[in-house]
């Protein structure tokens, strides 16, 4: 080999690029590395020279159209040593004979994440980079980490690399790309950092075998103790107890082999090299060879070691688990047999800690030992349920294909059901409102909600014809157009700014209720400290909007408070709204949403925000109602929360071009054609416009 | 199953294509007059042999020496309708008797320890491999680029103090068999035994290969391969075809027999010790199944609804697990579960297996929040654990808890 200590293979100030940059894989993995330890010098991938990738917060990586523009184009101080190669399967050996021919002299070492790679071409691999003095880590491999310079290559660690590989004296060499990052999480309880993690691939040629990183390791000064994970197939293990045996190995091996279960069968494990060719090869094989060289039987976790010295002396060579869970206990043993030093604090010792349970029914019939006690998620993963479960409120439902499917509605040629309802059931017994919520929700409102959704579809009806959605209809209808066109005209003339304000009072309302715990919003008694609530979101509001105006910049605004005409008293009210209101008066209710409203609207006027009492509108009344009705079921995770956003805002529309109808069939009846152009003399023409000649304009 | 291959296939496609010389043969196509003709020409001696996927020499008894055409005619039609290790022949043939005193084993395979290719020669062919002796037996690397020449092969066959007078002969075909491992994509081949008649001629006696399905020449190879009766289950047969549709992710399984826990498992280490450990703790799986490889959700759905369709009406718990990924996303691949154990539900109608999950890896609360949320609208009773759970203690876990369910199911 090329290298003579593991260091040699990555280290911090080596320069990497990589194959095939603008892949799937190879880009995730590589702006997450970059992030981490900022290695990559630059990348190829075929016909995508002179793009970059971007790293947030970091230079973009530069991509070439191949390894030859990348090194003629990079200064001398920054040609790769470490090349990564991502390509597939079939471009590998190409890639592998381009990197020898054009930078064959800088680069050391190339690891070769690509599965599928043929055997054949891994023999020619081997053979040419070994003639060029090129280290090669794979094929198959997912690369490595070296934690104490904090440097990596591949995707050894994940994302979160630092959760899991904090520096320390244990080198993983992995078989199993997985395995290196789950054995090191599970020596951190020992104790244990990580010095090196390696994953080798498991193909049937493996390019840099145990054997060779365990004499990388010899000298390595931070390893101190090495973690080998290791399936049947192939004679690496043999050479490597062989080594082991004849140079006095100084170091400690904790080794774990899986695998054996299967001998019997004709089964193929994971890995494609994991095959057993002859009794060497095999798991029970490599486990001898282990158990000879150590000279101690495998780990047990209920025996209690004495330290005596044949045990210390055959710790030192080290031990074999047969479980992966002991393996942070035969760690401990191990360092406190022969003296080695804890990186850290050992940690509460691997135990079962489920972090959500729910037996059900199922409970009352197992064993009291199976049932176990939610447990404790641990950092960092706390705070991530909190947020996620915030975020998580309202269904999340499997998605498919619906080109010919649907829930809200059928026919079986005799029967049209909306949500499995007979339609004529429905025409008999229920209202339109009523059937139009089964049908928006797959659920029907109670009586009073059918009530107050009715109040809030009648006030959508019109606000006048002078209004945008009015205006449409009748724009249309003095076109000369069909009432159809009109009703569109007077949908597309409603937006986020006409008529939308609905749906922004939903989002606005989740954000602050989503982690609330309503079990009824229309009961008085809710039990929530809504003062509390509204107190905190006026503050906030204040504080966002005091350093909007001192930086002088627009600021996000309360949807639904205020009205244009209803502004100048003390306590102003929509008398849209007021119907609603007091219709739940009357009934002894409440709208734990609409409440909100209206405590805030006098909160505001209380800390200086408001000269007076805003007034809540018809949006915000629409947006409470329709959240009160929708709220047990986005609780329950029956409806998604874009969906009750919708249905606020679709509760306007419908009202709304219902009610343009009756701006048509007026305008119709009793307008003129083109009665609705605005005479060209009252247009007004802007600046630098003059010279247009006003005499056509307008026809 | 690997892609491989046996006698059968190489006489009829590979041997002649090589010039490897090999013993005339017929299939169960044959008519009478052919068998008639061909037990004529060949002394009225052949051997009847079992087309079957076995790799134990002999087949249990079943290749058997006929010594008329009567003979030949009643073993074929005994050999054709006798299992062999609980699987019955894909079809019977016949093959010429090759009289011989000396028999010579060949391997070529790749060689962890030369990182290339490898052959194996023995003077005492006709057995087991691994029960010749060392001394018995010689084996050379091969460079991947020069290939292997008749100098070489004559320099071994020496070195084994092979007879002089066939050295020649059988020093060319052993080129012959290496041109054909290196041109057709094969991983390892076998010919065991070359039998060596009197007059010092080599024919090929018996062959096994199994083929490298990375490798493009495998691909384009030029026939098909034999399917053989019961090898695959229909879940298995599904679930290949559904693995080759696609190279993102793996999709792969192999029956175990089991009827207790429906394992979808990732990661090829982690996927191994989970189904050992569930073994050793006394359950036995229906399958055994790696789908990491950081599969999209799409290839996820597809992979858990095939396993569900076939597999859930048989379990009694289903088991989600693997280790601390390192690129595999999970909020990506759970979702995919998640909606394919929904799927099922909306096709099926509602289940009560319990679920019992563990993961680490990126995006993992998310991804666990999904599962948990889709299985508490279907009312599944479940257990989720995070990576500070070792897997094999999970899967310790899931073994005691499996038994525990079907223990109550039959009291």
């Amino acid at each position: 080999m090329r290298a003579k200590k593991l260091s040699d293979l990555l280290k911090a100030g080596d320069r990497v690029a990589v194959s095939n940059i603008t892949g799937r894989e190879a880009s995730e993995v590589t702006v997450r590395s970059q992030k981490y330890c900022g290695n990559i010098i630059g990348g190829w991938a075929l016909g995508k020279g002179g793009q970059f990738l971007e790293v947030p917060g970091q230079e973009p990586i530069h991509i070439y159209s191949d390894v030859a523009e990348l090194v003629k184009n990079l200064p001398k101080k920054r040609q790769p040593n470490k090349v990564i190669i991502y390509s597939p399967p079939a471009a590998v050996y190409g890639e592998v004979k381009e990197i020898i021919e054009h930078c064959g002299k800088t680069v050391e070492t190339l690891f070769v994440i690509t599965e599928h790679v043929s055997i054949e071409v891994t023999a020619k691999i081997a053979q040419i980079c070994s003639q060029a003095n090129i280290d090669v880590i794979g094929c198959n491999s997912l690369g490595m980490i070296n934690t104490h310079d904090a440097v990596r290559a591949g995707a050894v660690g994940g994302r979160e690399l630092s959760e899991t590989f904090i520096p320390g004296s244990a080198a993983i060499i992995s078989n199993s790309g997985n395995m290196v990052n789950t054995m090191a999480s599970y020596l951190l309880s020992a104790g244990l950092g990580t010095s090196y993690g390696i994953s080798t691939g498991k193909d049937t040629l493996i390019l840099t075998s145990v054997r060779d990183l365990l004499e990388l390791a010899r000298k390595d000064e931070p390893t101190k103790i090495i973690v080998l994970y290791v399936e049947p197939g192939g004679f690496y293990e043999k050479d490597t107890v062989d080594m082991l045996s004849e140079t006095a190995f100084p170091k400690p091996v904790i080794v774990y082999i899986t695998g054996q279960i299967l001998e019997d069968t004709e089964l193929s494990l994971g890995h494609a090299g994991a095959v057993v060719d002859g009794e060497i090869t095999s798991a029970s094989g490599k486990m001898k060879l282990f158990d000879d060289y150590f000279g101690v039987k495998p780990f047990d976790f209920s025996r209690k070691y004495r330290k005596a010295p044949g045990l210390v002396a055959s710790l030192k060579k080290g031990i074999r688990i047969q479980t992966l869970h002991h393996l942070p206990a035969a760690a401990s043993l191990i360092c406190d047999m022969i003296g080695i030093e804890r990186d850290f604090r050992p940690s509460k010792p691997l135990r079962l800690n489920p972090w959500f349970l729910d037996y059900k029914e199922l409970g009352k019939h197992l064993p009291s030992k199976l049932l176990l006690h939610k447990g404790i998620v641990p950092k960092p993963y706390a705070s991530q349920v909190n947020l996620f479960a915030k975020e998580m409120v309202g269904a999340n439902p499997p998605k498919r294909n619906m080109r010919n499917a649907s829930h809200a509605s059928s026919n079986d040629g005799v029967t049209t059901r909306i949500y499995g309802n007979s339609i004529e059931e429905e025409m008999k017994n229920g209202s339109f409102v009523e059937s139009l919520f089964l049908s928006w929700t797959g659920e029907k409102p109670k009586q009073i909600e059918v009530d107050l959704l009715e109040k809030c579809l009648v006030a959508s009806l019109t606000n006048g014809a002078g209004t945008i959605s009015a205006q449409g209809a009748k724009l249309s209808a003095s076109a000369g157009n069909a009432p159809n066109t009109a009703m569109i005209a007077t949908l597309a003339c409603i937006g986020d700014i006409h008529g939308g304000n609905g749906r922004k009072a939903v989002e606005y309302l989740m954000r602050i209720f989503s982690n609330v715990n309503i079990d009824d919003p229309w009961n008085p008694k809710h039990g929530i400290d809504l003062q509390k609530i509204v107190n905190a979101e006026a503050d906030r509001f204040k504080k966002i909007r005091n350093a909007a105006k001192e930086a002088g910049t627009e600021y996000e605004r309360i949807p639904c408070l205020g009205h244009p005409v209803f502004r100048d008293k003390p306590v102003n009210y929509d008398p849209r709204e007021k119907v609603i209101t007091d219709y739940l008066e009357q009934k002894h209710m409440v709208n734990l949403f609409l409440q909100f409203y209206h405590m805030l609207a006098f909160r505001l006027k209380e800390i200086g925000i408001a000269k007076n009492v805003w007034a809540v509108n018809l949006d915000g009344a629409i947006a409470s109602v329709v959240l009160s009705v929708c709220w047990k079921a986005l609780k329950e995770k029956r409806l998604t929360f874009k969906r009750v956003a919708d249905i606020a805002f679709m509760v306007f529309a419908l009202g709304r071009v219902a009610g343009a109808g009756g701006e048509f069939l007026d305008h119709q009846d009793f307008g003129m054609p083109m009665d609705m152009r605005i005479p060209v003399n009252e247009i007004t023409i802007l600046g630098g416009q003059s010279h247009i000649n006003t005499d056509n304009a307008g026809k | 199953m690997a892609a491989q291959i046996t006698e059968l296939t190489f006489l009829e496609h590979l041997a002649g294509r090589f010039g490897i010389p090999v013993p005339e043969h017929l299939t169960d196509e044959a008519t009478g007059a052919e068998i008639r003709a061909a037990m004529g020409r060949w002394g009225g001696k052949a051997m009847v042999k079992p087309d079957i996927m076995s790799g134990r020499r002999g087949k249990h008894g079943m290749v058997r020496l006929a010594k008329d055409y009567a003979d030949a005619q009643r073993q074929m039609k005994h050999v054709q309708g006798t299992e062999i290790d609980g699987r019955l022949p894909r079809t019977a043939y016949i093959v010429q008797y090759i009289p011989s005193d000396m028999e010579i084993y060949t391997a070529i395979k790749y060689d962890s320890r030369y990182l290339g290719p490898s052959i194996t020669l023995s003077l005492a062919g006709g057995m087991n491999i691994e029960g010749i002796e060392d001394k018995q037996k010689i084996t050379s690397p091969v460079d991947i680029y020069k290939g292997f020449g008749a100098y070489q092969a004559g320099e071994l066959l020496s070195k084994l103090d092979c007879p002089k007078k066939i050295i020649n002969l059988l020093s060319r075909h052993l080129v012959d068999f290496w041109d054909m491992f290196i041109s057709t994509g094969m991983r390892m081949c076998e010919i065991n035994p070359w039998r060596i008649t009197p007059q010092g001629k080599p024919y090929a006696c018996d062959f096994k290969a199994v083929f490298d399905e990375s490798n493009f020449k495998f691909k384009n190879i030029g026939f098909d391969l034999p399917e053989y009766p019961a090898n695959v289950t229909a879940f298995e047969e599904e679930m290949a075809a559904w693995n080759a549709s696609s190279y993102r992710g793996q999709a792969h399984v192999a029956d175990l027999g089991g009827t207790s826990i429906l394992p979808i498992l990732f990661g090829g280490g982690a996927s191994t010790i989970i189904i050992e450990t569930l073994i050793q703790n006394g359950v036995k799986p229906l399958f055994l199944s790696d789908f990491g490889g950081n599969p999209p959700y799409e290839r996820m759905f597809g992979t858990a609804k095939i396993c569900f369709e076939h597999n859930l009406t048989k379990t009694k718990v289903i088991l989600i697990l693997g280790g601390k990924a390192n690129n595999t996303l999970i909020d990506v691949t759970f979702k995919a579960i998640a909606d394919a154990l929904q799927s099922y539900v909306d096709t099926n109608g509602p289940i009560n297996t319990p679920v019992i999950v563990g993961r680490g890896g990126p995006q993992l609360v998310k991804g666990l929040l999904t599962m948990k949320d889709t299985l508490e609208l279907l009312g599944l009773p479940y257990v989720i654990f995070g990576p500070d759970t070792p897997v094999t203690q999970v899967a310790e876990y899931a073994a005691k808890f499996t038994l525990a369910c079907a223990e109550e199911e039959n009291s």
